[in-house]
């Protein structure tokens, strides 16, 4: 049973503030990944879980028990790096054999679990041979498979298929579920991308610049944003936003982006619910699917022109600009033919986000 | 402004068969993706354009003029790494100067100065060209990168995987800005990369390399809805198309427990039926049980595993639909989407397969 808590953690490197009282309980079994750009200080929060960098102020504690004392290796923490370092001198099976043998382990008992976990990661056939022989994702699954033969309390992940090429990260993120789903260890994964956060977590922890900005799962962090970071930080393509301002129009309301000269229709209710609010500069924030696109001229849509056309097979994505904005808008493939083309777009208020522009902060609107 | 083409192009290092018979005709204006795996021979080729490496067997022509025994200084044509090299110690100006101070070119003053205006401005870097480049971000010194290959108008823009070192949130960015910056220029762009989001998103055509084999050239469209074989198939879509072992009997494709309809006749054989993961239905009263073995949301739709006569199978579906893991669904597929595989050669029955 391993659960892992940060209480109030910082650290510094000079005046940079690399983790700004960062508080997390991950629990034990959970799959939880860290998202955020170089530099966030995602990697060195990982870092100090393992104990490979001290902390100014907070308290870490591993399985109940503070660990701020306790060296690296006593952690009982694995560490799976983006860079893996195998010893190229010694066969598959010796590399994962290698952190077993080191702690005196019996004979047998160092083959047996080095077979299993051969057996779970799917090398099995490749035991004997040497890394230079082996293709990147079969050296990541070697990597890991050394971490995991300790059979450790928890894994520490920092971007371990960041490396890979595009195809094979696709394939290493269902295997790593599946084996997480196996082994139910708890794990912490570092990226930037997105994609493998929203496919593997099942808590993701949006960092930017030092500072926890949301934690929650997949669905949450993508359906509710707490702020533009988060907002633009998850879903791909990025959410649009555009700065707008909010009127009466007849029986109903109209969001009109910042040079625009049409607004996209939204009910009338908005204007009631954003009264509550002081009447500070808006941000609009809406996704490239919650923006439907239309060949003819429609009630409540904004006409535009189509910018560029990015086909995607299932679907394409089409760029185009309202007033001083661009904005993407997802559609079903071969809907809008070439550049140029005229289009209208309409927004779907349930999926519609507004932000307060000076905080970035969403107002928390459901329409 | 360049028309580009390799006619047989062969190329071993050592051992290594690199590229074989390759040829490829790049049209003048167009933004040409070589999509592939590493070692696939991507590289190798963009090299051979670039004159950093000689063919063993074939020619290199750009506008028709053979330039295989030229030297790459000779050719006109502008690399952009993955790796960016900027002088670190110079400001922005000064490396995008630098290609235009050659003495070769003798460019007067006021043009070098009124190109980088052009070129900063297309690039969104004004703000930056007094800066020092190691206090540039990623994206930025990319950029910079690309703004110096540009300041000296060369016929041909080559790029090998520039994105692929940048955060994802950045990769997507400028992908849209170099698409943005090729139709502005209309000039001939050669983009290699392994990431099959970009060759379909930026490339007017894609050729896809494997293993030093050009498989099929083709628009995103064709490559992507009519491809040659199976593994250009699986190279570009993500999740990949389903493939699956069966038989075409009676009008129905018959996959190892797996029985749907297919559309037209089939002729009775064995075949490698493919079907892309948005083309599988999932929904109740459909032909077909599963188990449902993972789900990964990714906000906009959901990747559902199913696990079938023992076969798994990715589809995706709507967010909204509700479906959870070790549930039991039905699932159909929409016939007229299939396509058929010969299982010995891999090839579509469309290509002759």
């Amino acid at each position: 049973m391993t659960q892992i808590e940060l209480r109030g953690i910082n650290k510094h490197f000079g005046d940079f503030h690399v983790i700004n009282d960062v508080n997390l309980t991950v629990e034990d079994t959970e799959f939880v990944v860290f998202l955020g750009q170089s530099g966030c200080g995602k990697t060195t929060t990982l870092r100090a879980i393992a104990g490979l960098e001290t902390i100014d102020s907070g308290e870490i504690l591993i399985g109940g028990k503070p660990v701020h004392m306790t060296r690296p290796e006593a952690r009982d923490v694995a560490f799976v790096f983006q860079n893996f370092a195998l010893y190229p001198h010694l066969t598959v099976y010796e590399n994962m054999a290698f952190p077993l043998r080191a702690v005196r382990t019996p004979k047998a008992e160092v083959d047996r679990t080095v077979r299993r976990v051969a057996d779970v990661l799917q090398i099995g056939s490749l035991l004997n041979r040497r890394p230079s022989a082996l293709s990147g994702g079969d050296l990541q699954r070697v990597a890991i498979g050394r971490a995991l033969v300790r059979n450790p309390k928890a894994m520490l992940m920092d971007e371990p298929i960041g490396s890979l090429d595009a195809k094979l990260r696709e394939e290493m993120r269902v295997e790593l579920k599946r084996l997480h789903v196996q082994q139910g260890s708890t794990t912490i994964y570092v990226t930037h991308d997105q994609i493998e956060a929203m496919a593997l977590a099942d808590r993701i922890v949006v960092m930017h610049a030092g500072v926890l900005q949301q934690v929650g799962t997949p669905e949450e962090v993508y359906a509710n944003p707490v702020n533009l970071f988060v907002a633009q930080f998850v879903g791909s393509p990025v959410m649009n936003v555009a700065d707008v301002a909010l009127s009466e129009a007849g029986a109903g309301a109209v969001l009109t982006v910042a040079g625009a000269a049409e607004g996209f229709a939204v009910p009338s209710a908005l204007l009631g619910q954003m009264q509550a609010k002081a009447s500070k500069p808006l941000t609009l924030g809406i996704r490239p699917e919650a923006i439907a696109l239309s060949l003819q001229a429609e009630p409540g849509a904004v006409a535009a022109k189509a910018h560029l056309v990015e086909p995607l097979g299932s679907h394409d994505i089409v760029d185009f600009h309202i007033g001083g904005a661009t904005m993407r808008a997802r559609t079903r493939a071969g809907l809008v033919g070439k550049p140029g083309t005229p289009i209208w777009a309409r927004l779907d208020p349930a999926r519609a986000h507004l932000f307060d522009s000076e905080s970035g902060l969403s107002h928390g609107i459901k329409l | 402004m360049a028309h580009i083409e390799l006619s047989g192009v062969s190329k071993t290092f050592g051992e290594t068969q690199a590229l074989t018979d390759l040829s490829l005709d790049i049209a003048d204006g167009q933004f040409f993706v070589l999509l592939g795996e590493t070692g696939a021979g991507k590289t190798t080729t963009l090299r051979l354009i670039a004159g950093l490496e000689n063919p063993d067997q074939g020619r290199v022509l750009i506008d028709g003029q053979d330039v295989t025994r030229w030297g790459a200084a000779e050719r006109d044509v502008a690399l952009v790494l993955q790796q960016y090299s900027l002088y670190p110690r110079y400001t922005v100006r000064q490396n995008l100067e630098f290609p235009l101070k050659s003495p070769i070119r003798k460019t007067s003053a006021e043009e070098i100065a009124a190109r980088i205006a052009r070129v900063a401005k297309t690039l969104r870097i004004e703000h930056l060209l007094d800066r020092k480049t190691d206090k540039l971000s990623g994206g930025e010194m990319q950029r910079v990168s690309i703004g110096r290959a540009i300041v000296r108008t060369p016929k041909v823009f080559l790029m090998d995987e520039p994105l692929s070192a940048l955060d994802a949130k950045l990769r997507e960015s400028l992908r849209a800005e170099l698409k943005d910056l090729q139709m502005n220029l209309g000039e001939t762009f050669l983009f290699v990369t392994h990431d099959q989001v970009e060759a379909m998103s930026m490339g007017d055509r894609i050729g896809v390399l494997n293993n030093g084999v050009l498989a099929q050239v083709g628009t995103p469209h064709e490559i992507y809805t009519n491809p040659i074989n199976t593994f250009v198939a699986r190279a570009v879509g993500s999740p990949a198309m389903n493939l699956l072992a069966g038989t075409a009997q009676n009008g129905r494709a018959v996959m190892g427990g797996i029985d749907l309809a297919l559309e037209g006749p089939a002729a009775e054989r064995p075949l490698i039926f493919g079907i892309r993961p948005e083309d599988l239905v999932v929904e109740a009263g459909a032909e077909v049980d599963a188990q449902v073995v993972d789900v990964e949301n990714h906000g906009v739709e959901k990747i559902v595993t199913l696990q079938s006569a023992g076969q798994a199978l990715r589809a995706t579906v709507p967010v909204t639909v509700k479906v959870a893991k070790g549930e039991a669904v039905r699932f159909g597929w929409n016939p007229g989407k299939v396509l058929m595989f010969d299982p010995a050669s891999g090839r579509s029955l469309r290509h002759g397969g």
